[in-house]
């Protein structure tokens, strides 16, 4: 009988336990992270009808969007990103919950992208938003969170760049667009780092607008914060002052903080102040990104809720902390293997097993009498760090052995001391 | 010099090897107050400062939480602690070390012998300090007190210990491996001080900066 191919679809993956161990060690940073801030999680199904998610992500993101009819006729989409199932969440909920509303989630999201390095179409967003205050403490407390998170997982070198919707509409307006074309201006302006000047202006003229460099030159940031405010000090600057003022009250140090008037992410809905998160450890592009919304909710019901919240790009963020080598010394769950002498110490074993994990260490044991070399083997592949031998010797005088798989070292001591020595050991590199 | 609701507390041991030294520190600086062992919080009789008599190992406690203004610590304490207070003034009083021992036939014979040893000791988060600097992974058996007589009933290869005239290390068979760090007592203040009880202690402490 022919057999079926082991494959995945392209853009997904597989993950080895080695690798899963370094996910989640850099998840739970991060949700710990966002529960110190009193966040906390919901999920959102996967599949999802059609018209929950379709509509909401400008053209690109329709285009990069999964959907699907089911046999019974029924349209069918995934998940884009967390933001659109969060709004439909509170829709359908706000009664039953605690406005303003503040929660994490972590999920997978699919896009159908053509799959590269740190873009896959399948993988995961780690969300986090604040609904139904307009208050701008908000944004400053997600500024903290950012920066809590990214120094939390051992990133050197980021900057958190800002701007706000509202101040790009009202430098447009300033400059003669017309309301219809500012959607089609900021997404061009988006492009600016990825494309470059020069290809900007000449989307901005295929576009029909004459004064492409008069409106580059409007967003350009000056050469310090101050400087960009005088700058702009024309314009209604009110709601970047005040972020600023909250997020040194929030002590956010202000070297994470960069005003650029030229940022302006793609997405259609917001409306507030956006936030892009880059860093120079290594560059795989933006980590971190999102910004006030403030009518997401008015498409599934008639409240309205203001809401902020920022996705903290996964994918990417493993691929800087790997070029780092910050997730070189991940070790498995299994801290010590209980090895099987002979037969008749098989009890014995046993005992020290069910000790071991009844004083909350991690372990587990070697399933039947073996050569010692075998089950050393088998927990290097393992990467157990402590291998426990209770052979007759050590029966007879009430002691066990430890086989110290790093150091090569084999060091006897009382048997009732190894729950101590185990849980008291200290690795200095961790 | 009264400033009724505004009293300066000053944090001592409340036994132990620093405490007559404290007391005697506090005297030379005009400050007056019958003091007894059993009396927790003594009030001077010159002027508005409170002696409080407390665990010494829960002065930084003390002073961290703004409960006292002052306090006279060992500096072991502080690193122990991982306390930030501002050490104001080292009194040269209390001086001892802090030692990694082992009994004088062990077959350690350097520190990165250490290795995956038993270490017992009372100053668990100075001794960490000190095996991540080396790179020493070991093991640490946690004890309050009467570290030195580990190592003979076999509960630990080495042991992390004040000493200051190596006595009780000799009596109990240990030597030296290695010198931590050395430590003495030390006026420390806490970092919320007003201005104004600063102003009216530093008065007293004229004599002596």
């Amino acid at each position: 009988m022919n057999k079926i191919a082991p494959t995945i679809l392209q853009g997904t993956r597989d993950f080895l336990p080695i690798e899963m161990a370094k996910r989640n060690l850099v998840m739970n940073k991060i949700k710990k992270a966002f529960e110190k801030f009193g966040y906390d999680p919901i999920e959102t199904p996967v599949i999802c009808p059609a018209e929950t998610i379709l509509g909401k992500y400008g053209e690109e993101g329709e285009r990069l969007t999964y959907n699907f009819e089911t046999a019974g006729g029924r349209k069918i989409a995934l998940p884009f990103d967390l933001t659109v199932p969060f709004a439909r969440y509170v829709a359908a909920n706000y009664r039953d919950l605690p406005i303003p509303f503040k929660r994490y989630q972590i999920q997978r999201v699919w896009r159908a992208e053509r799959p590269q390095k740190g873009r896959l179409r399948e993988f995961y967003q780690c969300d986090i938003d604040i609904i139904g205050t307009k208050s701008l403490v908000a944004e400053a407390e997600i500024a903290k969170i950012i920066v809590k998170v990214f120094k939390e997982l051992g990133f050197k070198d980021f900057v958190i760049k800002f701007n706000s919707r509202r101040l790009i509409n009202e430098i447009l307006k300033s400059l003669g667009i017309s309301e219809e074309k500012t959607m089609d201006i900021i997404r061009i302006i988006d492009k600016l780092v990825k494309i470059g000047r020069e290809a900007v202006i000449q989307e901005l003229n295929s576009i029909s607008i004459s004064n492409a460099e008069e409106i580059l030159e409007a967003f350009s940031p000056a050469e310090s914060l101050n400087k960009t405010l005088e700058k702009l000090s024309n314009f209604d600057l009110k709601e970047i002052k005040e972020f600023l003022a909250n997020c040194e009250n929030l002590k956010v140090p202000t070297q994470y903080l960069e005003f650029d008037p030229s940022l302006a992410r793609g997405l259609d809905y917001y409306t507030g102040l956006i936030f892009e998160v880059t860093s120079k450890d290594a560059d795989f592009g933006t980590l971190c990104a999102g910004g006030r919304y403030d009518n997401l909710c008015s498409l599934f019901c008639d409240e309205d809720f203001s809401g902020v919240g920022v996705a903290f790009g996964f994918e990417r963020i493993m691929l800087v902390l790997e070029q780092m080598k910050n997730l070189e010394n991940v070790k498995l769950n299994s801290k010590a293997l209980i090895t099987i002498f002979d037969e008749n110490s098989t009890s014995d074993s046993l005992n020290i097993y069910a000790e071991l994990i009844d004083a909350g260490i991690n372990c587990e044991i070697y399933f039947q009498p073996d050569k010692l070399k075998k089950q050393f083997q088998f927990a290097d592949k393992k990467r157990i760090p402590f291998v426990i031998i209770r052979g007759p010797d050590e029966i007879k005088d009430e002691n066990v052995t430890i086989k110290l798989m790093e150091s090569g070292k084999q060091k006897t001591i009382p048997s009732k001391q190894l729950t101590t020595y185990l849980s008291e050991y200290y690795e200095t590199e961790k | 010099m009264k400033q009724k609701n505004n009293k300066i507390r000053i944090a001592i041991q409340n036994s132990g090897r620093l405490r007559e030294s404290s007391l005697d520190f506090l005297k030379s600086l005009g400050l007056k107050f019958k003091i007894t062992e059993r009396s927790l919080i003594t009030p001077c009789l010159n002027a508005d400062v409170d002696i409080l008599s407390v665990r010494n190992s829960d002065i930084p406690k003390y002073l961290k939480n703004n409960s006292a203004d002052y306090g006279i610590v060992g500096e072991n304490v502080l690193i122990e602690n991982k306390s930030k207070l501002k050490i104001m003034k080292r009194l040269g009083f209390g001086l001892c070390s802090l030692v990694i021992a082992i009994p004088k036939k062990s077959k350690i014979v350097s520190p990165s012998d250490l290795r995956d040893e038993r270490i017992a000791t009372s100053y668990k988060n100075t001794l960490k300090n000190y095996l991540k600097k080396n790179k020493i992974n070991a093991s640490i058996v946690n004890i309050q007190g009467s570290v030195e007589i580990c190592p003979s009933i076999n509960l630990s290869d080495a042991i992390c210990d004040i000493t200051q005239s190596g006595n009780t290390l000799k009596e109990n068979g240990l030597k030296i491996l290695e010198k931590i760090l050395d430590s003495e007592a030390v006026l420390v203040k806490n970092p919320y001080l007003s201005q104004q009880k600063k102003t009216y202690f530093e008065r007293f402490m004229k004599n002596t900066l």
